[in-house]
């Protein structure tokens, strides 16, 4: 099995990315290019939400491709955020301290939480 | 299992996928073959693209040999000499994303291997990994 990446960007706040097999030396340019075609849809400050339930293993080959990803959207005042490691590739960000421990998130129902919670401190009077 | 490969990126991950099936049906749990992958990947992987500078044809080759629960694996290369346990840990500061790109693979074959030893003779880079399956927990 190789990679499949499948997205939707539904807003121009929110996009998720499926990812689906191995995201290793052999697969991480198809996610470079098919990621391209998806930040520029996001609008600055946005969030970009990977879901990674399908993936079932990932080397440094495809932490390099998060960490530029993670970067471009920094850069943008917009964030990655991380839903479902399963056990190898929770296991490879374990060991490289990938990424902060709050944005990674076991379920939709605690990321959407997380989201309505920021969304709310960013409109609530006084701050 | 025993194969020699040359020194091509296509060549290592047909080497992955028979690594991986004869650790499969050697009944070695997903967990213990995902790690071997890695450890296989980022070696081969580094050194395809590192070992011959000079653009040559070479060759590597890889043994695999589970016994009870653990695997052994022994890679040997005609590459330019080079010693991953010398490498320095790289930096993490706790966000891939604020860090300089690079480092991590070397890194992740050393902490997932159990056993990591080095050699360097006449025949050329000489590495002996050993996986114990047996602090993981089942998938």
């Amino acid at each position: 099995m190789t990679l499949i990446v499948r997205s939707e960007s539904p807003s121009p706040d929110r996009s998720t990315v499926w990812l689906e097999g191995r995201l290793d030396a052999a697969t991480y340019a198809a996610f470079d290019e098919a990621l391209r075609d998806v930040t520029p849809l996001l609008d600055n400050g946005g969030t970009l939400v990977i879901d990674l339930s399908g993936l079932e293993y990932i080397s440094s080959a495809g932490l390099r491709s998060l960490a530029q990803l993670r970067k471009q959207l920094h850069d943008r005042d917009g964030r990655t955020l991380l839903l479902n490691p399963q056990p190898q590739v929770k296991k490879v960000f374990d060991i490289v301290k990938a990424v902060p421990v709050a944005e990674v998130f076991a379920s939709v129902g605690e990321l959407d939480q997380y989201l309505d919670h920021m969304q709310r401190q960013m409109t609530a009077p006084g701050g | 299992m025993r194969l020699r490969i040359p020194n091509r990126l296509e060549d290592v991950f047909l080497a992955l996928d028979r690594a991986e099936g004869a650790l499969d049906r050697a009944e070695v749990d997903a967990s213990c073959r995902a790690d071997v992958r890695l450890v296989l990947e980022e070696l081969l992987v580094n050194t395809v693209r590192h070992g011959y500078p000079d653009g040559r044809d070479g060759n590597i080759d890889i043994r695999l040999e589970v016994e009870a629960d653990v695997v052994h694996l022994e890679l040997r290369d005609d590459a330019m000499p080079f010693d991953p346990l010398q490498h320095e840990p790289p930096d993490l500061p706790g966000d891939i994303a604020r860090r300089e790109i690079g480092g991590l693979g070397l890194h992740l074959a050393r902490s997932i291997a159990s056993e990591f030893h080095y050699a360097r003779d006449a025949h050329g880079n000489r590495v002996v990994i050993r996986f114990d399956p047996s602090d993981e927990p089942a998938l």
